[in-house]
């Protein structure tokens, strides 16, 4: 039995469908991450887990409670927003207390907690500054302390990190799963950002047009994904039309090929290779250098495809026009439909 | 051709930009004079002559016409039916605009347009057509006073009293209390109460502690403008009691237009104290906000 479970969820506004039919189980103290892109429901079902947007039909469930219709007030959930969301007229400590201050939490009770919160988060030094005197990324560490210090029995995170710059984003996604993992926190994330996805989820539930589409580990959904849909949006997935896949490999498919980038060798034309790799003669047509790995744009047969190396070294470089075999690893293609 | 060193040193972007941006200002600068002007004739030089005439006595500079004032039970009597009339109308105006203005951003974009349109053009009614509406209406023979006094719901209302009078300043403050309280509430959050929802807060406590909190520069510049706007009214409540209600701005009024005896400078001595309440509100808002987190 799943701690929070959701079932047959749906919504609309008007005759627009905002998501369909949704059944979804998270375990305790689970890290799920809800993937997809604008618009496909995510945030808004969310928003009706929080309680903030009433669902039309199904139910809600955390720890075998039914809490379909319950007020926000009355769910222990804890959110925190894509832009803060932060109270602008109380300070860092003032913002943190405010949840225990609306349980009416004995006072010595609540700067303890707010204390030990502020330094978990590790903003000690700022607990007398406004919102507006910190930096994106504090003010979405206030706004996780003040959603974790009422303990809450689920924490919702609505792209908590798109707002930030790269470099912010990256540390405060460790931290976030750091604090979860330690306090064990169940935990709804909401992203459409494929890497952030990937690195923080025990679990991700890929949504598209208000329906999950695929549900499975990091590793499930990126190497095996179960859709067209799930393999383009999962990244840069080479996606050969059943035409292309006869021409190049002599597959008869109804569906696309799905072949990660970085499953495709390059070899020298006439080299031998192991018998679950397909050769392919091409010609390399351009790269982009993206740090720790080349991607090559390699045309076979009239069809482009993406081949992603490790970056060992400069000499490692093949120019524009070289002659070259790809190979394609037979046990990573992936019929699509 | 010479070419010196200094014509053939590239120029400073910043050097170049200097010039016509400060042509820029003066031009904008030069756009304001009508303004000014406007301002200078027919505010700050007839404050001046106000001043002026206050401390104007028969023998020179005198404070005399204030001494008169403020140990007049009459003209006391005056200040307090103008500031009782104006604080009470402007409390309950701000109460109700605030409850509009917080329900107009949540109905539809239709109504919403309705309302705001219809706000614009009631706040062109005042004066005199206000006065007679609200006679026919509420007046002793007006419609609903003869209908809620045979339904038995009115018993001793009187438009002409102080109580009438402040339901008509009430009225003729929500155009103008919704007007600019309207766009100020745009600068909530609509994510601001779900996260206090969130953390256990229920209506009220989302906007005891933050919905007011941050509207509080809002509400005090409102509050100032509908107070100086109340003190400042003279037609409507005229045209209603004819001057029989003893009021600051009917008082000023007959001292400089009345037939029985003109005293323009008491008049004056009964504007500038007028206008030094209204400053001390100003000053008492100027005050309570620099304390605030909307100072920092």
């Amino acid at each position: 039995m799943y701690y929070v479970e959701i079932s047959g969820l749906s919504k609309r506004y008007g005759t627009t469908t905002v998501f369909e039919d949704i059944q979804l189980g998270l375990k305790k103290g689970e890290f799920v991450t809800l993937l997809g892109p604008s618009g496909c429901g995510k945030s808004t079902l969310l928003r009706c887990l929080a309680g903030l947007t009433e669902a039309d039909q199904g139910q809600i469930r955390v720890d075998g409670q039914d809490i379909t219709h319950l007020a926000p007030q009355k769910r222990g959930i804890g959110m925190v927003f894509q832009h803060y969301a932060l109270f602008p007229n109380m300070t860092v400590a003032e913002n943190i207390a405010f949840g225990l201050k609306m349980l009416k939490c004995p006072a010595e009770e609540m700067a303890r907690r707010v204390a030990e919160v502020i330094r978990q988060v590790e903003l000690s030094n700022k607990e007398h500054h406004y919102p507006h005197e910190l930096s994106g990324g504090q003010r979405q560490r206030v706004a996780l302390a003040r959603a974790l210090v009422v303990e809450p029995r689920i924490l919702l995170l609505d792209e908590p990190l798109s707002a930030l710059d790269a470099r912010i984003r990256r540390s405060l996604r460790e931290e976030i799963r750091d604090i979860q993992s330690r306090l064990g926190l169940t935990t709804v994330f909401v992203t459409h950002d494929q890497e952030e996805a990937l690195t923080l989820s025990d679990r991700i539930f890929v949504m598209n047009q208000g329906r999950i589409v695929q549900e499975g580990s990091a590793e499930t959904i990126y190497t095996q994904p179960a859709t067209e849909f799930v393999a383009r949006f999962m990244g840069s997935y080479n996606l050969l039309a059943p035409t292309e896949a006869k021409q190049l490999l002599g597959l008869d498919l109804k569906g696309h090929l799905a072949i990660r980038p970085e499953s495709i060798q390059l070899s020298e034309p006439g080299r031998s290779y192991p018998a679950h790799f397909a050769p392919v003669a091409a010609i390399i047509r351009q790269h982009q250098l993206l740090g720790n790995i080349i991607r090559y744009h390699v045309e076979a047969q009239g069809t482009t495809l993406l081949i992603d190396h490790l970056n060992r070294s400069a000499d490692d470089l093949l120019p524009t026009g070289t002659q070259i075999a790809v190979l394609i690893d037979r046990q990573q293609m992936r019929e699509v439909h | 051709m010479k070419t010196t060193l200094s014509s053939s040193l590239p120029v400073p972007a910043g050097a170049v930009t200097a010039r016509p941006s400060r042509l820029r200002h003066w031009r904008a600068a030069l756009l304001l004079a009508p303004l000014f002007v406007m301002l200078l004739l027919f505010c700050l030089a007839p404050m001046g002559w106000v001043v002026a005439h206050s401390i104007q006595g028969d023998e020179g500079l005198t404070l005399e016409h204030f001494r008169e004032v403020l140990g007049s039970p009459f003209y006391l009597q005056a200040f307090d039916n103008s500031l009782r009339i104006s604080l009470y109308s402007s409390v309950v105006g701000l109460l109700i605009t605030l409850v509009g203005a917080a329900s107009l951003r949540r109905v539809e974009n239709r109504l919403k347009n309705l309302v705001v349109a219809f706000i614009n053009m009631t706040s062109n009614l005042s004066g005199v057509p206000l006065a007679f509406a609200f006679i026919i209406i509420v007046g002793t023979n007006g419609a609903l006073t003869l209908l809620f006094r045979q339904w038995g719901w009115l018993d001793d209302f009187h438009l002409y009293s102080r109580s009438g009078l402040i339901l008509l300043y009430t009225y003729f403050q929500l155009p103008l209390g919704l007007l600019l309280l309207y766009p100020a509430l745009d600068a909530l959050d609509d994510h601001w109460q779900e996260a206090a929802a969130l953390l256990g807060a229920n209506h009220w406590a989302y906007w005891r502690h933050v919905g007011l909190p941050v509207l509080a520069p809002a509400l005090l510049g409102t509050f100032i403008l509908l107070l100086a706007n109340a003190i400042g009214a003279y037609a409507t409540a005229f045209a209603l009691t004819s001057g029989n209600f003893n009021l600051v701005t009917v008082r000023i009024a007959s001292l400089v237009s009345g037939n029985v005896y003109l005293e323009p400078n008491l008049a004056a001595a009964l504007s500038v104290l007028l206008v030094a309440l209204l400053a001390l509100v100003a000053v008492v808002n100027q005050w309570l906000l620099k304390r605030s987190y909307h100072a920092r």
